[in-house]
């Protein structure tokens, strides 16, 4: 394992980063950022940026590498529909032989400890298991009810990383 | 014993291509061909369709220059309204133009070529990319991802959109600039600068370990068509087309778009999809030519901005005459970028960037319109024919690429021929097969992409088809 976390000076403001991922128009694909926009209308934070985008790509690392913690949020493809899960995001060991447009959360970690020499202290992933990926801009009502959840994941990580001690019973 | 090679697909390239190579019965490659595996079809399937739809349509063609699409097309559809769109909308082109260069260039650069120049033709491919640049030259890493950061983000801010930005439109753009964008981008030029600086710095001294390549990488006599302003200024945006031969003589000059198709002809050979354009009064082949940002700097005999005006300069004494190279490709795409982040800065220090007038309106006042622009890998043409309703009848567009087409052939044959030994294939031999490729950064697909390192199968065959030699990349 890479170590690759340099600390902030305790007496600068942490800063928090969120890649709301995914395409609005096919289906559920596009609860990242139906999430991305609730984190920024709901939690009100002054110290969270929240970037809108497609595919997470190489020029997002400079952001990554100023971050205290950055969360990915997106469609999963894999887990049941409308199961929110939080996985934490280790800086990938090897990076892939392959750069088509896109790079996965931990391959882009590593890309920001290499350009940048610094990756945040926590990174974690929240999706939410989509159930239908068709060529529309709704979400499924199962993916669309899973929203909220979603969100309180979100402010449960943010609070775990920026505010220690502060994670209230719900998280 | 006659053999024929095949790579296919050729990588860190966008689109699909093949290239075959033939041998002669000395083992000597006696025939090289590129070939563009994919169809395209904007032109036809655009047909019915209001003219005034084509920008945004045409766009579509490709994710990587967009932005020269919408003003090619945008210009087609001018000539159909008989307008010219107001000098703050031109202004604002020119910079999303050039914003749209920089990020390109830094694209082909850094991301498909320099993992060949930094860690070496011959390196794993496995680490030879530009994930392998970022752990060996991290600060090149970074000037490469800044810039291609610093063109995008200036293109959301303008466009509203990284890729497809919908903001040019027949008569101008949909909306004027206002100071908090303005100041934004404005904020940027210092790190654009100093990235683009640093890197044609690193450059020249890289280029110095591959005389053999600028040597052989497609190094011949042709042709050159670039725009160019009144005075010989570079110009990638608006102003009219010259030609030059080898020596630097103008064979054409103040070209523009209506004119394109009574010079330029397009000819077709049955190995590729792509066509082939010539100067017609010269013929096909004789008349082919090459586009991009190496002739462009042939035919400017200035860029107008400091800093890219010294280097330009300093390129100039490469020959005497017009740089015949194309691994000069490379650094005439580095000069290019450092140009445009000077006029972008001129353009955005003007306070008249912030008027309000930025679109002319019109209907159809001509059936037949053509614009051209410079795109980052060369001049590309849209062309069209409409009904009195203003519905499309008929499209050509005449895409970059295609105009160095005869020239990527001509430069495979000449690096297979001094490369290539058919008794035994190595990765590093093909690679620079691939790589006198990518000194042209063609863009194949123009709607579809793909690079990287693609699984890769290349076969050494014999004339009855057996297998004498095999290397995959998986």
């Amino acid at each position: 394992m890479i170590d690759t976390h340099t600390p902030h000076s305790t007496n600068q403001p942490r800063r928090a980063l969120l890649f709301a991922c995914g395409n609005t128009f096919r289906g559920d694909d596009g609860v990242g950022w139906r999430i991305g926009c609730a984190a920024e209308q709901q939690l009100r934070r002054a110290d969270l940026t929240v970037v809108m985008t497609r595919q997470l790509l190489p020029e997002h690392a400079q952001a990554i590498s100023a971050a205290d913690i950055v969360i990915f949020v997106d469609c999963s493809a894999v887990t049941a529909a409308g199961t929110v899960s939080t996985i934490p995001i280790q800086p990938a060991e090897r990076l892939p032989h392959t750069l088509t447009h896109h790079l996965d959360p931990g391959s882009l970690l590593r890309l920001a400890h290499d350009l940048h020499a610094r990756t945040p202290e926590h990174a974690v992933a929240i999706t939410v298991g989509g159930e239908s990926f068709e060529v529309t801009d709704r979400l499924s009502t199962t993916v669309k009810a899973a929203i909220p959840k979603a969100l309180e994941a979100v402010r449960c990580a943010l609070c775990a990383a920026l505010v220690p001690g502060t994670v209230s019973q719900t998280c | 014993m006659a053999q024929t090679i095949t790579i296919d697909p050729v990588t860190r390239l966008e689109g699909h291509g093949r290239i075959t190579l033939k041998t002669n019965d000395a083992g000597e490659v006696s025939e090289a061909c590129f070939s563009v595996t994919q169809v395209r079809g904007f032109e036809k399937f655009c047909e019915g369709r209001p003219y005034y739809e084509m920008p945004a349509l045409m766009a579509r063609i490709c994710g990587i220059c967009p932005v020269s699409h919408l003003i090619a097309s945008a210009k087609a559809c001018e000539a159909i309204m008989s307008v010219n769109i107001p000098p703050t909308a031109a202004k604002l082109r020119r910079a999303l133009n050039l914003a749209q260069t920089i990020q390109s260039h830094a694209l082909s650069f850094f991301y498909l070529a320099s993992p060949d120049l930094l860690l070496g033709m011959d390196a794993d491919p496995a680490g030879r990319n530009i994930f392998g640049v970022a752990k060996a030259h991290p600060e090149l890493g970074r000037a490469g991802v800044g810039l291609r950061r610093f063109g995008q983000h200036m293109i959301e801010l303008l466009g509203r959109k990284r890729i497809h930005p919908g903001w040019v439109v027949p008569g101008g753009v949909t909306e004027p600039l206002d100071a908090t964008k303005r100041d934004e981008i404005l904020a940027l030029i210092p790190e654009a600068f100093a990235n683009a600086t640093m890197a044609l710095a690193a450059y020249k001294q890289i280029a110095i370990r591959f005389q053999d390549e600028v040597e052989s990488f497609a190094n011949f006599p042709s042709l050159f068509l670039g725009m160019v302003s009144d005075g010989g200024r570079l110009e990638l945006t608006d102003a009219k087309l010259r030609m030059i031969d080898a020596e630097g003589l103008v064979l054409v000059d103040n070209l523009d778009a209506a004119q394109f198709d009574q010079y330029i002809g397009e000819a077709v050979e049955p190995y590729s999809y792509m066509k082939f354009p010539y100067l017609k009064s010269l013929g096909y082949p004789r008349g082919t030519y090459r586009v991009g940002p190496l002739a462009r700097l042939n035919i400017a005999s200035h860029t107008g901005t400091p800093l890219a005006d010294a280097e330009l300069n300093e390129f100039k004494k490469l020959a005497k005459g017009p740089v015949l190279g194309s691994f000069h490709y490379h650094h005439a795409r580095l000069i290019e970028i450092l140009h445009g982040v000077e006029v972008i800065e001129q353009i955005f220090s003007d306070t008249g960037i912030l008027d309000k007038h930025v679109r002319a309106t019109a209907g159809v006042n001509r059936q037949e319109g053509a614009g051209i622009a410079e795109a980052p890998r060369g001049t590309l043409m849209h062309h069209y024919k409409v009904d009195e309703n203003g519905l499309m009848k008929w499209a050509n567009l005449v895409i970059a690429t295609g105009q160095n087409n005869h020239a990527m052939n001509k430069g495979v044959l000449q690096v297979a021929q001094r490369y290539v030994k058919s008794d035994k294939l190595t990765e590093g031999m093909l690679n620079r097969v691939e790589a006198v490729i990518r000194t042209f950064d063609p863009c194949l697909s123009c709607s579809t992409h793909a690079f990287g390192q693609t699984p890769l199968v290349v076969e050494l065959l014999a004339p009855d088809g057996t297998t004498l030699d095999e290397i995959r990349r998986s």
